[in-house]
């Protein structure tokens, strides 16, 4: 079953076409990657599915309710959350109030509850820190909670990320290059909590430049190559498929080279 | 007793009775205090509530103003329009200045936030100019030669009062969801609104209620001096109160109650220097931001503070019993 | 033709204004380009520059020129030594902290002028007969050509000299990215010496040309001027020079423009209308490239 579907998608930026009427399925519960050479549009196309860009062409719809032309702050609320290519936290608060502040959509606490604070609102926090502490202590930063966030290390950045998108239980998650800049042990436990979100019911979309990653826990992949869709289908077909191959390596002929 | 402190009535209570003891000692402290110092007090608290307010927008939400003074102003014409015009009573004239003051805040908001930085920051100097101007060249505010004849309500215990409010509303409010969306937008706002916090709408309210405190104390600055004039809001007014929240710490209510006190003090406390105090002031910003770029409490978790110096203290009682 | 006169005829007043507007407005725009800071204290060293003219002047030895040439050079040694000694070490800490030292520096500056001339407004000693030519039914005075062809000529060297000298490349550079022209052996602090020097030195020379036009100086002049191009800078884009021209300009001619239609008392709040009509529907200013959404 279909859950987020991408209906012949186009952006373009002045001459620029980043993203080419892409046809995409993302089906309920699986790990789908997306995979491309740089500047392949694969970070616009998570751009265009939270609304910060708008699609010049086509529809995107979550569970068959249109995404196009709601503003980004509705998307977590819809059920999508996501990370950041470059880590995207709030620096200078603690590590807790950086997920709390990721349950922000399941709250419903305003100005005056804030300024009366009634058992109700009590309620919501102790329920709020709750789910925030159940969030890091999946993510192994329990520990870490009181912690301002800029003070973590790279990898413990990327994981609290990742515990920020979780916390407000979303249908899909979007992790835009999760393991950039991580060592080999922490690829492999990654790789370990991202089947492990998926078994909660999460569906997992991710972007990712690191093919043993990628091979190793994507049940799909779809390749993206200057804005075009060119493949899509399990890694062992992607794998041997030709015109990922050119992507990737050239076709060796002149031509190829000069397509900007 | 843990759980009698969790109950909200008690917490009420507790709340009620800080008031009362606030306006108790207040008054007990204007009874022996001489005028001079007395006033001086009671600036530092017109000061605090105004600065309060801007720490809000400026220092949690990470909005630059610098057209604090505007509300201020609009504040304190409105409440004195009030109680003069209309003989609303002082209460009341303060409430009206808030809630002007709100009203133009919100107003002035929705199309002036989409611009971040330091256009902001100029857009709401730009509106702070023209709404000093209009005051001069308004009938019922008696233009460029002032309003006259307040009555000079404005006591010692009220303003410390209403500054102890604000302080506690405005500690309640970082701890909540909303003063926690403030403080994310603050920190990144495109990860913010991708987590679901409607910018746009928490930038609003910021600046809403900080206009509110701005508003408020405009009413109790006007109801002190019994006479303003548009040059009493001046550019260099909103530079006062934004030199408050940046001295003491930005987005510390600490530190802002500090900076409040120090800057509100500093002049008085230089005048011995007679034509050289301005010179010296100027300095001494420069200064205080060369070796505290951070303001004075800047980048210090009180709380945190507090429990470390607490813990040391605990852990040398158990080195001595040992 | 009457209407078509007087309107030539506030074309030429709000060049005049405007050209002033401009040359404080480059300053600023010149420094937040490179270090991303607003130097409040700009207004403050243009009516230094306006003083350092009028002492100069009264001195009997000096004609207009000299008087130009020695407040420029005394307003740009003034920017340096201000930014080595308030800005250079919060240079690395918030924008917001740097803008508080600034504002100290002006406080410091002005009140330093309080004290040591006094703080009424002198006149200014006449430096060159004013003469006023009539074309046709409208007119203009030596004063507002000298203003106009030496604001002309100023902005004419400065878009020479960033555009043409190595200094200049470097200072763009430095506007991209500090760190990489760091690396790439441009030395940072020389250039922000520079871009001060030149800054405050336009100032300056504003400065000397307000005073022969308005025959005013005073010590609190600096803060509404400084203001004023401030929003000129803004409203053409801050960080781009032909932005600050023209936000200068438009500045001076709506001023003008509000006097011309009986709205004079309301002359100070329409530079800022203008401004915060223009940001409205063009975020960035005239000239401002849009700030890119990067994720």
């Amino acid at each position: 079953m279909s859950l987020l579907t991408l209906d012949n998608v186009t952006i373009r930026f002045g001459g620029l076409t980043a993203v080419d009427t892409v046809n995409l399925e993302v089906k309920q519960g699986e790990i789908l990657a997306l995979i491309g050479p740089n500047g392949a549009g694969k970070s616009t196309v998570f751009n265009l599915i939270t609304s910060i860009y708008q699609p010049t062409e086509g529809k995107i719809s979550l569970d068959g309710k249109a995404l196009t032309g709601i503003p980004t702050h509705k998307i977590a609320d819809m059920g999508i959350t996501r990370t950041f290519q470059t880590i995207r936290l709030f620096p200078e608060l603690s590590v807790l109030d950086n997920v709390k502040i990721g349950a922000h959509c399941r709250g419903k606490a305003g100005l005056l509850q804030a300024f009366t604070r009634l058992p109700s609102m009590k309620r919501e926090e102790a329920e709020m820190e709750e789910n925030a502490i159940k969030a890091l202590e999946f993510l192994d930063l329990d520990a870490k909670k009181e912690d301002m966030a800029k003070n973590l290390s790279y990898g413990e950045q990327r994981r609290l990320e990742i515990a920020r998108a979780l916390v407000s239980k979303p249908k899909i998650l979007l992790l835009d290059e999760p393991a950039a800049g991580m060592n080999p042990q922490e690829k492999v436990v990654l790789m370990e909590m991202i089947r492990r979100i998926r078994d909660t019911g999460i569906t997992i979309f991710l972007v990712e430049h690191d093919m043993k990653l990628v091979m190793g826990i994507s049940e799909r992949i779809a390749v993206l190559d200057y804005g075009k869709l060119i493949a899509e289908g399990t890694p062992l077909e992607v794998r041997s498929n030709k015109a990922v191959i050119e992507a990737y390596l050239g076709s060796g002929k002149f031509k190829s080279r000069i397509r900007r | 007793m843990k759980k009698l402190l969790d109950n909200w009535l008690v917490q009420f209570l507790l709340f009620l009775c800080v008031l009362g003891l606030t306006a108790f000692i207040t008054d007990a402290i204007g009874d022996v205090l001489p005028p001079y110092l007395l006033m001086i007090g009671l600036f530092i608290g017109i000061n605090l509530i105004m600065a309060l307010g801007l720490n809000l927008i400026t220092g949690v939400t990470g909005q630059l103003s610098l057209g604090h003074a505007a509300f201020m102003s609009i504040g304190a014409y409105a409440s004195a329009i009030a109680t003069v015009n209309y003989h609303v009573p002082f209460l009341g004239g303060v409430l009206i200045g808030g809630l002007v003051a709100c009203l133009f805040g919100i107003v002035i908001g929705f199309p002036t936030l989409r611009l971040t930085g330091d256009y902001l920051a100029i857009a709401t100097l730009g509106f702070a100019e023209i709404v000093r101007v209009q005051f001069t060249n308004m009938k019922i505010t008696n233009g460029a030669i002032g309003f006259l004849g307040i009555q000079g309500s404005t006591t010692f215990p009220i303003v410390m009062t209403i500054a102890v409010i604000t302080i506690i509303l405005m500690v309640w409010l970082e701890n909540s969801r909303n003063g926690r969306a403030m403080l994310a937008i603050r920190e990144d706002e495109i990860a913010s609104s991708a987590v679901g916090i409607n910018t746009t709408l928490y930038k609003i309210q910021a600046f809403a209620i900080g206009a509110f405190c701005a508003g408020v104390g405009g009413a109790l600055f006007a109801h002190t001096t019994t006479f303003i004039q548009p040059t009493d809001f001046g550019f260099m007014k909103s530079v006062d109160i934004l030199s408050i929240v940046v001295l003491g710490g930005l987005g510390s209510i600490p530190g802002t109650v500090i900076g409040a006190i120090v800057l509100t003090a500093a002049p008085e406390i230089l005048r011995p220097l007679a034509n050289y105090r301005m010179m010296v002031y100027g300095v001494l910003l420069v200064i205080i931001m060369i070796f505290r770029p951070y303001g004075l409490l800047g980048g210090v978790n009180l709380r945190k503070a507090v429990r470390r110096a607490f813990m040391l203290t605990k852990k040398k009682q158990a080195g001595r019993e040992e | 033709m009457p209407i078509l006169n007087n309107l030539m005829q506030q074309l030429v007043n709000g060049l005049a204004l405007g050209g002033i507007y401009a040359l404080i407005a480059l300053g600023y725009t010149m420094v937040y380009g490179i270090i991303g800071m607003i130097n409040f204290a700009y207004g403050e060293i243009f009516m230094f520059g306006a003083y350092a003219g009028l002492v100069l002047a009264l001195t009997n030895y000096v004609n207009v020129y000299t008087a130009l040439l020695g407040a420029t050079l005394i307003t740009m040694i003034l920017g340096v030594v201000i930014e080595r000694v308030a800005y250079k070490p919060i240079r690395r800490s918030s924008r917001l902290s740097a803008l508080i030292s600034a504002i100290g520096v002006s406080i410091f500056l002005s009140s330093f002028m309080v004290r040591v001339k006094g703080p009424n407004t002198r006149g200014f000693p006449t430096l060159f007969e004013n003469r006023i030519f009539e074309i046709g039914n409208f007119q203009i005075t030596i004063y507002q050509i000298v203003i106009i062809g030496v604001a002309g000529l100023m902005m004419l060297g400065l878009h020479l000299f960033v555009t043409y000298t190595k200094m200049g490349r470097a200072m763009r550079a430095c506007a991209q990215d500090k760190d990489a022209a760091s690396l790439m052996g441009v030395n940072i602090d020389r250039v922000i010496s520079v871009t001060f020097a030149i800054g405050s030195g336009l100032a300056g020379t504003a400065g000397v040309l307000a005073g022969i036009y308005f025959n005013a100086v005073q010590p609190y002049m600096g803060l509404l001027a400084g203001l004023k191009a401030f929003a000129a800078a803004v409203l053409g884009g801050i960080g781009s020079i032909p932005g600050a021209m023209i936000g200068g300009i438009v500045i001076g001619l709506t001023e003008i423009l509000g006097i011309t239609v009986n709205l004079s008392e309301y002359k100070d709040a329409f530079a800022f209308a203008i401004l915060i009509l223009v940001l409205l529907f063009k975020p960035s200013g005239i000239m401002g490239r849009k700030a890119n959404k990067k994720v």
